[in-house]
Protein backbone atom coordinates (compact mmCIF):
# COMPACT_ATOMS: atom_id res chain seq x y z
CA UNK A 1 0.00 0.00 0.00
CA UNK A 2 1.19 3.66 -0.99
CA UNK A 3 -0.12 6.40 -0.19
CA UNK A 4 1.60 10.00 -0.54
CA UNK A 5 0.97 13.60 0.51
CA UNK A 6 1.89 17.26 -0.80
CA UNK A 7 4.99 18.42 1.46
CA UNK A 8 8.15 20.10 0.52
CA UNK A 9 11.13 18.23 1.74
CA UNK A 10 14.52 18.14 1.08
CA UNK A 11 16.69 15.58 -1.32
CA UNK A 12 16.46 12.13 0.09
CA UNK A 13 19.55 10.93 -2.39
CA UNK A 14 22.89 10.65 -0.49
CA UNK A 15 25.75 12.33 -1.96
CA UNK A 16 27.61 9.89 -4.46
CA UNK A 17 31.02 8.63 -2.72
CA UNK A 18 33.43 9.28 -5.61
CA UNK A 19 33.48 5.69 -7.08
CA UNK A 20 30.12 3.80 -6.01
CA UNK A 21 31.46 0.70 -7.27
CA UNK A 22 34.38 0.74 -5.13
CA UNK A 23 33.48 -2.07 -2.29
CA UNK A 24 30.91 -3.38 -3.65
CA UNK A 25 31.45 -5.27 -6.51
CA UNK A 26 34.46 -7.49 -7.15
CA UNK A 27 37.31 -5.32 -9.12
CA UNK A 28 37.59 -7.20 -12.28
CA UNK A 29 33.50 -6.93 -12.46
CA UNK A 30 33.55 -3.11 -11.24
CA UNK A 31 36.38 -2.37 -14.26
CA UNK A 32 34.01 -3.98 -16.76
CA UNK A 33 31.03 -2.05 -15.89
CA UNK A 34 33.18 1.53 -15.67
CA UNK A 35 34.27 0.53 -19.05
CA UNK A 36 30.54 -0.21 -20.05
CA UNK A 37 29.55 3.13 -18.77
CA UNK A 38 32.41 4.76 -20.43
CA UNK A 39 31.40 3.41 -23.89
CA UNK A 40 27.74 4.64 -23.21
CA UNK A 41 28.82 8.06 -22.06
CA UNK A 42 31.01 8.41 -25.24
CA UNK A 43 27.51 7.51 -27.27
CA UNK A 44 25.73 10.32 -24.78
CA UNK A 45 23.92 7.74 -23.45
CA UNK A 46 23.30 8.11 -19.32
CA UNK A 47 25.84 6.22 -17.75
CA UNK A 48 24.30 6.78 -14.27
CA UNK A 49 21.57 4.21 -14.73
CA UNK A 50 24.12 1.86 -15.89
CA UNK A 51 26.46 2.02 -12.49
CA UNK A 52 22.66 2.24 -10.76
CA UNK A 53 22.27 -1.30 -11.90
CA UNK A 54 25.38 -2.38 -10.95
CA UNK A 55 24.91 -1.19 -7.19
CA UNK A 56 21.24 -2.98 -7.46
CA UNK A 57 23.17 -5.91 -8.26
CA UNK A 58 25.21 -5.91 -5.72
CA UNK A 59 22.96 -5.00 -3.09
CA UNK A 60 20.77 -8.09 -3.99
CA UNK A 61 23.99 -10.19 -3.92
CA UNK A 62 23.82 -11.18 -7.14
CA UNK A 63 27.12 -12.83 -8.75
CA UNK A 64 29.27 -10.36 -10.41
CA UNK A 65 28.93 -11.80 -13.70
CA UNK A 66 25.23 -11.68 -13.86
CA UNK A 67 25.76 -8.07 -13.15
CA UNK A 68 27.63 -7.36 -15.51
CA UNK A 69 25.22 -9.12 -18.37
CA UNK A 70 22.54 -7.07 -16.62
CA UNK A 71 24.44 -3.70 -17.10
CA UNK A 72 25.74 -5.00 -20.80
CA UNK A 73 21.71 -5.25 -21.70
CA UNK A 74 20.61 -2.05 -19.96
CA UNK A 75 23.03 0.24 -21.85
CA UNK A 76 21.89 -1.80 -25.09
CA UNK A 77 18.51 -0.81 -24.10
CA UNK A 78 19.66 2.40 -23.57
CA UNK A 79 20.97 2.80 -26.81
CA UNK A 80 17.59 0.88 -28.62
CA UNK A 81 15.93 3.73 -26.74
CA UNK A 82 18.21 6.39 -28.00
CA UNK A 83 18.02 5.28 -31.53
CA UNK A 84 13.98 5.36 -31.56
CA UNK A 85 13.48 8.62 -30.43
CA UNK A 86 16.51 9.78 -32.28
CA UNK A 87 14.25 8.19 -35.63
CA UNK A 88 11.58 9.79 -34.16
CA UNK A 89 13.51 13.32 -35.25
CA UNK A 90 15.18 14.15 -31.89
CA UNK A 91 18.46 15.02 -33.20
CA UNK A 92 20.16 14.67 -29.05
CA UNK A 93 17.73 12.99 -26.89
CA UNK A 94 17.99 13.61 -23.13
CA UNK A 95 19.34 11.63 -20.84
CA UNK A 96 15.84 11.38 -18.85
CA UNK A 97 14.01 10.71 -22.21
CA UNK A 98 16.69 7.90 -23.01
CA UNK A 99 16.13 6.62 -19.24
CA UNK A 100 12.27 6.33 -19.35
CA UNK A 101 12.77 4.92 -23.09
CA UNK A 102 14.82 2.07 -21.87
CA UNK A 103 12.20 1.60 -18.86
CA UNK A 104 9.21 1.53 -21.87
CA UNK A 105 11.19 -1.44 -23.62
CA UNK A 106 11.71 -2.99 -20.28
CA UNK A 107 8.25 -3.31 -19.89
CA UNK A 108 7.24 -4.67 -23.12
CA UNK A 109 6.84 -1.51 -25.30
CA UNK A 110 8.19 -2.33 -28.72
CA UNK A 111 11.30 0.07 -30.43
CA UNK A 112 9.06 0.90 -33.05
CA UNK A 113 5.94 1.70 -30.31
CA UNK A 114 8.52 4.15 -28.09
CA UNK A 115 9.44 5.96 -31.64
CA UNK A 116 5.95 6.74 -32.50
CA UNK A 117 5.40 8.16 -28.39
CA UNK A 118 8.62 10.02 -28.63
CA UNK A 119 7.23 11.63 -32.11
CA UNK A 120 3.94 12.35 -30.39
CA UNK A 121 5.50 14.11 -27.45
CA UNK A 122 5.61 18.38 -28.35
CA UNK A 123 8.19 18.72 -25.92
CA UNK A 124 11.34 17.02 -24.08
CA UNK A 125 9.24 16.95 -20.64
CA UNK A 126 6.16 15.82 -22.12
CA UNK A 127 8.54 13.02 -24.33
CA UNK A 128 10.03 12.39 -20.89
CA UNK A 129 7.05 11.51 -18.71
CA UNK A 130 4.91 10.24 -21.89
CA UNK A 131 7.39 7.09 -22.04
CA UNK A 132 7.59 6.84 -18.75
CA UNK A 133 3.87 6.73 -17.89
CA UNK A 134 3.68 3.98 -20.73
CA UNK A 135 6.25 1.54 -19.44
CA UNK A 136 4.16 2.50 -15.66
CA UNK A 137 0.85 1.00 -17.71
CA UNK A 138 2.31 -1.60 -20.08
CA UNK A 139 4.07 -2.58 -16.38
CA UNK A 140 0.04 -2.64 -14.89
CA UNK A 141 -1.05 -4.79 -17.72
CA UNK A 142 -2.35 -2.44 -20.63
CA UNK A 143 -1.80 -3.71 -24.05
CA UNK A 144 1.17 -1.74 -25.43
CA UNK A 145 -0.69 -1.57 -28.31
CA UNK A 146 -3.55 0.29 -26.38
CA UNK A 147 -1.24 2.32 -24.36
CA UNK A 148 0.67 3.62 -27.33
CA UNK A 149 -2.64 4.85 -28.58
CA UNK A 150 -4.48 5.80 -25.04
CA UNK A 151 -0.84 8.25 -24.13
CA UNK A 152 -1.01 9.54 -28.16
CA UNK A 153 -4.71 10.38 -27.56
CA UNK A 154 -3.72 11.89 -23.94
CA UNK A 155 -0.96 14.09 -25.66
CA UNK A 156 -3.05 16.19 -27.39
CA UNK A 157 -5.36 16.95 -24.72
CA UNK A 158 -4.76 19.14 -21.66
CA UNK A 159 -5.16 16.32 -19.57
CA UNK A 160 -1.84 15.18 -17.33
CA UNK A 161 -0.48 12.20 -18.07
CA UNK A 162 0.56 11.61 -14.98
CA UNK A 163 -2.83 10.47 -13.49
CA UNK A 164 -3.34 8.03 -16.23
CA UNK A 165 -1.80 5.23 -14.49
CA UNK A 166 -3.57 5.95 -11.26
CA UNK A 167 -6.82 5.77 -13.35
CA UNK A 168 -6.00 2.53 -14.28
CA UNK A 169 -5.35 1.47 -11.08
CA UNK A 170 -8.52 2.81 -10.18
CA UNK A 171 -10.17 0.75 -12.35
CA UNK A 172 -8.55 -2.45 -11.53
CA UNK A 173 -9.48 -2.06 -8.17
CA UNK A 174 -12.73 -1.54 -9.17
CA UNK A 175 -12.56 -5.03 -10.78
CA UNK A 176 -11.85 -4.14 -14.42
CA UNK A 177 -9.03 -5.55 -15.99
CA UNK A 178 -5.84 -3.39 -17.00
CA UNK A 179 -7.49 -3.39 -20.97
CA UNK A 180 -10.89 -2.89 -19.79
CA UNK A 181 -9.42 0.32 -17.64
CA UNK A 182 -7.55 1.66 -19.95
CA UNK A 183 -10.22 1.81 -22.94
CA UNK A 184 -12.66 3.57 -20.51
CA UNK A 185 -10.20 6.08 -20.68
CA UNK A 186 -9.83 6.39 -23.81
CA UNK A 187 -13.35 6.82 -24.20
CA UNK A 188 -13.26 9.55 -21.41
CA UNK A 189 -14.67 7.42 -18.81
CA UNK A 190 -12.81 7.51 -15.78
CA UNK A 191 -13.02 5.04 -13.06
CA UNK A 192 -13.87 6.46 -9.93
CA UNK A 193 -11.30 6.47 -7.10
CA UNK A 194 -11.57 3.92 -5.05
CA UNK A 195 -13.30 4.86 -1.61
CA UNK A 196 -11.25 2.57 0.11
CA UNK A 197 -7.94 3.96 -1.18
CA UNK A 198 -8.39 8.03 -0.56
CA UNK A 199 -5.26 9.97 -0.30
CA UNK A 200 -4.01 9.36 -3.81
CA UNK A 201 -4.81 7.98 -7.37
CA UNK A 202 -2.39 4.87 -7.07
CA UNK A 203 -2.17 4.42 -3.24
CA UNK A 204 -4.73 3.47 -0.41
CA UNK A 205 -5.68 1.67 2.32
CA UNK A 206 -5.05 -1.88 0.79
CA UNK A 207 -5.75 -3.77 3.60
CA UNK A 208 -2.56 -6.22 3.82
CA UNK B 1 -7.33 41.31 65.44
CA UNK B 2 -10.18 41.95 67.91
CA UNK B 3 -13.20 40.38 66.42
CA UNK B 4 -15.96 42.37 67.53
CA UNK B 5 -19.64 41.34 68.00
CA UNK B 6 -21.92 42.05 65.36
CA UNK B 7 -24.40 44.46 67.33
CA UNK B 8 -21.27 46.55 68.51
CA UNK B 9 -20.10 46.19 65.05
CA UNK B 10 -23.43 47.89 64.11
CA UNK B 11 -22.83 50.55 67.06
CA UNK B 12 -19.49 51.23 65.30
CA UNK B 13 -21.28 51.91 61.98
CA UNK B 14 -23.31 54.63 63.78
CA UNK B 15 -26.33 51.59 63.22
CA UNK B 16 -27.22 50.98 66.96
CA UNK B 17 -27.28 53.11 69.87
CA UNK B 18 -25.33 52.12 73.03
CA UNK B 19 -28.25 51.07 75.12
CA UNK B 20 -29.70 49.04 72.45
CA UNK B 21 -26.48 46.68 72.94
CA UNK B 22 -27.37 45.60 76.11
CA UNK B 23 -25.65 45.03 79.57
CA UNK B 24 -24.15 41.98 78.35
CA UNK B 25 -22.10 43.52 75.46
CA UNK B 26 -20.94 46.63 78.41
CA UNK B 27 -17.54 45.36 78.21
CA UNK B 28 -17.22 45.03 74.73
CA UNK B 29 -19.09 48.30 74.22
CA UNK B 30 -16.12 50.16 76.60
CA UNK B 31 -13.68 48.23 74.60
CA UNK B 32 -14.80 49.78 71.51
CA UNK B 33 -15.26 53.19 72.96
CA UNK B 34 -11.56 52.95 73.70
CA UNK B 35 -10.33 52.53 70.14
CA UNK B 36 -12.49 55.20 68.79
CA UNK B 37 -11.30 57.83 71.49
CA UNK B 38 -7.41 56.95 70.18
CA UNK B 39 -7.82 57.48 66.99
CA UNK B 40 -6.68 60.68 65.54
CA UNK B 41 -10.02 62.33 63.92
CA UNK B 42 -7.64 65.43 62.98
CA UNK B 43 -7.45 66.38 59.53
CA UNK B 44 -3.91 65.88 58.03
CA UNK B 45 -2.54 69.19 56.56
CA UNK B 46 -0.04 68.86 54.04
CA UNK B 47 3.11 71.26 54.35
CA UNK B 48 2.82 73.78 51.31
CA UNK B 49 6.59 72.50 50.28
CA UNK B 50 4.74 69.30 49.98
CA UNK B 51 2.98 70.72 46.74
CA UNK B 52 5.30 72.37 45.60
CA UNK B 53 8.22 69.61 45.42
CA UNK B 54 4.96 67.39 44.15
CA UNK B 55 4.49 70.13 41.24
CA UNK B 56 7.89 71.00 39.91
CA UNK B 57 8.88 66.95 39.85
CA UNK B 58 5.49 67.15 37.31
CA UNK B 59 7.00 70.03 35.19
CA UNK B 60 10.65 68.72 35.42
CA UNK B 61 9.51 65.38 33.63
CA UNK B 62 10.03 66.06 29.67
CA UNK B 63 6.80 65.78 27.43
CA UNK B 64 8.32 66.35 24.50
CA UNK B 65 6.26 66.20 21.05
CA UNK B 66 7.24 62.62 20.25
CA UNK B 67 6.16 61.43 23.86
CA UNK B 68 2.61 63.31 23.40
CA UNK B 69 1.85 62.42 19.48
CA UNK B 70 2.74 58.44 20.99
CA UNK B 71 0.14 59.05 23.75
CA UNK B 72 -2.30 60.42 21.51
CA UNK B 73 -2.12 57.27 19.60
CA UNK B 74 -2.13 54.96 22.42
CA UNK B 75 -5.14 57.02 24.06
CA UNK B 76 -8.80 56.17 22.09
CA UNK B 77 -10.12 58.87 20.12
CA UNK B 78 -13.80 58.77 18.69
CA UNK B 79 -13.65 58.65 14.58
CA UNK B 80 -16.13 59.81 12.61
CA UNK B 81 -16.50 59.73 8.94
CA UNK B 82 -19.20 60.79 6.19
CA UNK B 83 -18.09 58.71 3.01
CA UNK B 84 -20.11 58.83 -0.40
CA UNK B 85 -20.50 55.27 -1.82
CA UNK B 86 -18.64 56.10 -4.79
CA UNK B 87 -15.54 57.22 -3.44
CA UNK B 88 -15.41 54.29 -1.67
CA UNK B 89 -15.90 52.27 -5.17
CA UNK B 90 -13.38 54.23 -6.19
CA UNK B 91 -11.07 53.71 -3.68
CA UNK B 92 -11.91 49.85 -3.89
CA UNK B 93 -10.75 49.80 -7.69
CA UNK B 94 -7.56 52.15 -7.33
CA UNK B 95 -6.55 49.32 -4.85
CA UNK B 96 -7.50 46.51 -7.20
CA UNK B 97 -5.23 48.30 -9.30
CA UNK B 98 -2.64 48.90 -7.28
CA UNK B 99 -2.03 45.11 -6.41
CA UNK B 100 -2.83 43.58 -9.98
CA UNK B 101 0.56 46.40 -11.34
CA UNK B 102 2.28 45.87 -8.50
CA UNK B 103 6.33 44.65 -9.98
CA UNK B 104 6.36 42.18 -7.43
CA UNK B 105 3.29 40.46 -8.55
CA UNK B 106 4.85 39.28 -11.78
CA UNK B 107 8.15 38.43 -9.91
CA UNK B 108 5.50 36.02 -8.28
CA UNK B 109 4.88 33.64 -11.26
CA UNK B 110 8.00 31.86 -11.84
CA UNK B 111 8.04 31.67 -8.03
CA UNK B 112 4.72 29.73 -7.84
CA UNK B 113 6.43 26.86 -10.39
CA UNK B 114 9.20 27.02 -7.99
CA UNK B 115 6.76 26.18 -5.35
CA UNK B 116 6.49 22.99 -6.98
CA UNK B 117 7.28 20.33 -4.13
CA UNK B 118 10.65 18.83 -5.30
CA UNK B 119 10.04 15.75 -3.21
CA UNK B 120 7.07 14.35 -1.74
CA UNK B 121 6.16 11.72 1.25
CA UNK B 122 5.27 8.66 0.24
CA UNK B 123 4.18 5.91 3.05
CA UNK B 124 5.19 2.13 2.16
CA UNK B 125 3.52 -0.64 3.77
CA UNK B 126 4.56 -4.47 4.16
CA UNK B 127 2.54 -7.20 5.14
CA UNK B 128 5.39 -9.52 6.61
CA UNK B 129 3.91 -12.04 9.22
CA UNK B 130 6.47 -13.48 11.13
CA UNK B 131 9.19 -11.20 9.71
CA UNK B 132 12.23 -9.72 12.20
CA UNK B 133 13.29 -7.06 10.51
CA UNK B 134 11.96 -5.43 7.20
CA UNK B 135 13.49 -2.67 4.98
CA UNK B 136 12.62 -0.72 1.65
CA UNK B 137 15.63 -0.35 -0.77
CA UNK B 138 15.40 1.23 -4.18
CA UNK B 139 16.67 3.85 -6.77
CA UNK B 140 15.99 6.39 -3.97
CA UNK B 141 18.70 5.45 -1.43
CA UNK B 142 21.28 3.57 -3.87
CA UNK B 143 19.86 0.17 -2.91
CA UNK B 144 20.89 0.17 0.66
CA UNK B 145 18.98 -2.41 2.50
CA UNK B 146 20.23 -0.94 5.31
CA UNK B 147 19.28 2.64 4.90
CA UNK B 148 15.39 2.82 5.34
CA UNK B 149 14.11 0.25 7.88
CA UNK B 150 10.34 -0.42 8.13
CA UNK B 151 8.43 -0.13 11.45
CA UNK B 152 5.88 -2.74 13.35
CA UNK B 153 2.85 -0.93 12.65
CA UNK B 154 -0.39 -1.06 14.82
CA UNK B 155 -1.69 -4.09 12.78
CA UNK B 156 0.36 -7.91 13.85
CA UNK B 157 2.32 -8.43 10.81
CA UNK B 158 2.68 -4.76 9.20
CA UNK B 159 5.33 -3.07 8.59
CA UNK B 160 5.49 0.79 7.20
CA UNK B 161 7.99 3.43 6.74
CA UNK B 162 7.25 7.06 5.31
CA UNK B 163 9.82 9.00 3.61
CA UNK B 164 10.81 11.47 0.91
CA UNK B 165 11.13 10.80 -2.39
CA UNK B 166 11.93 13.27 -5.33
CA UNK B 167 9.22 13.49 -8.20
CA UNK B 168 9.65 10.84 -10.70
CA UNK B 169 9.82 7.35 -11.22
CA UNK B 170 11.71 5.12 -8.75
CA UNK B 171 12.49 0.98 -8.32
CA UNK B 172 12.08 -0.14 -5.22
CA UNK B 173 11.88 -3.66 -3.47
CA UNK B 174 11.44 -4.84 0.20
CA UNK B 175 14.01 -6.36 1.76
CA UNK B 176 12.44 -8.63 4.64
CA UNK B 177 14.98 -9.96 7.40
CA UNK B 178 18.01 -8.42 5.51
CA UNK B 179 18.26 -11.47 3.08
CA UNK B 180 14.76 -12.09 1.15
CA UNK B 181 14.10 -9.44 -1.59
CA UNK B 182 10.48 -9.05 -2.12
CA UNK B 183 8.34 -6.76 -4.86
CA UNK B 184 5.28 -4.74 -3.64
CA UNK B 185 2.53 -6.79 -4.39
CA UNK B 186 0.16 -3.81 -4.66
CA UNK B 187 2.02 -2.48 -6.90
CA UNK B 188 3.17 -2.82 -10.53
CA UNK B 189 6.58 -4.04 -11.44
CA UNK B 190 9.08 -5.01 -14.15
CA UNK B 191 11.77 -7.62 -14.46
CA UNK B 192 14.81 -5.86 -12.66
CA UNK B 193 17.29 -8.07 -15.26
CA UNK B 194 18.57 -10.37 -12.39
CA UNK B 195 15.61 -12.61 -12.32
CA UNK B 196 13.50 -10.92 -10.21
CA UNK B 197 11.10 -7.87 -9.91
CA UNK B 198 11.18 -4.02 -9.34
CA UNK B 199 8.11 -1.92 -7.86
CA UNK B 200 7.63 0.97 -9.52
CA UNK B 201 6.22 4.00 -8.22
CA UNK B 202 5.87 7.33 -10.12
CA UNK B 203 5.72 10.58 -7.81
CA UNK B 204 4.18 13.31 -9.47
CA UNK B 205 4.65 17.20 -8.37
CA UNK B 206 1.33 16.68 -7.72
CA UNK B 207 1.52 14.01 -4.90
CA UNK B 208 0.29 11.82 -6.65
CA UNK B 209 2.10 7.80 -7.36
CA UNK B 210 1.23 5.02 -9.63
Amino acid sequence: MLFCTLAAAGPLLAQQPADPLAGRLPPAAAAQVRAIAAQASARALPAASLVQKAIEGAAKGVPAARIVAAVQALADQLASAAGAIHDAGITLPDSASIEAGAFALTAGLSAAQVRALAKAAGTTGQRATALGVAGTLAALGVPTAQTVDLLSRSLGSAGDLNDLAGQVEAGMAHGQSAAAAAAGLAHGHPATPNPHRPTTAHGGSRKP
Amino acid sequence: MREFHPLVKRWLDGELSAEQLGAELADELAEARALLAAVDRAPVTLAPSVEQRVMAELRRRPTTRWSRAWRWIRETHELRLRVRPWAVAALAAAAVLVILLAPGRQASAPAAVAQTPESVFVKFVLYAPGAHQVSVAGTFNQWDAQATPLAPANEPGVWAATLSLPVGQHLYAFVVDGRRWVADPTAPGVDDGFGRRNSIIAVTPQGRVS
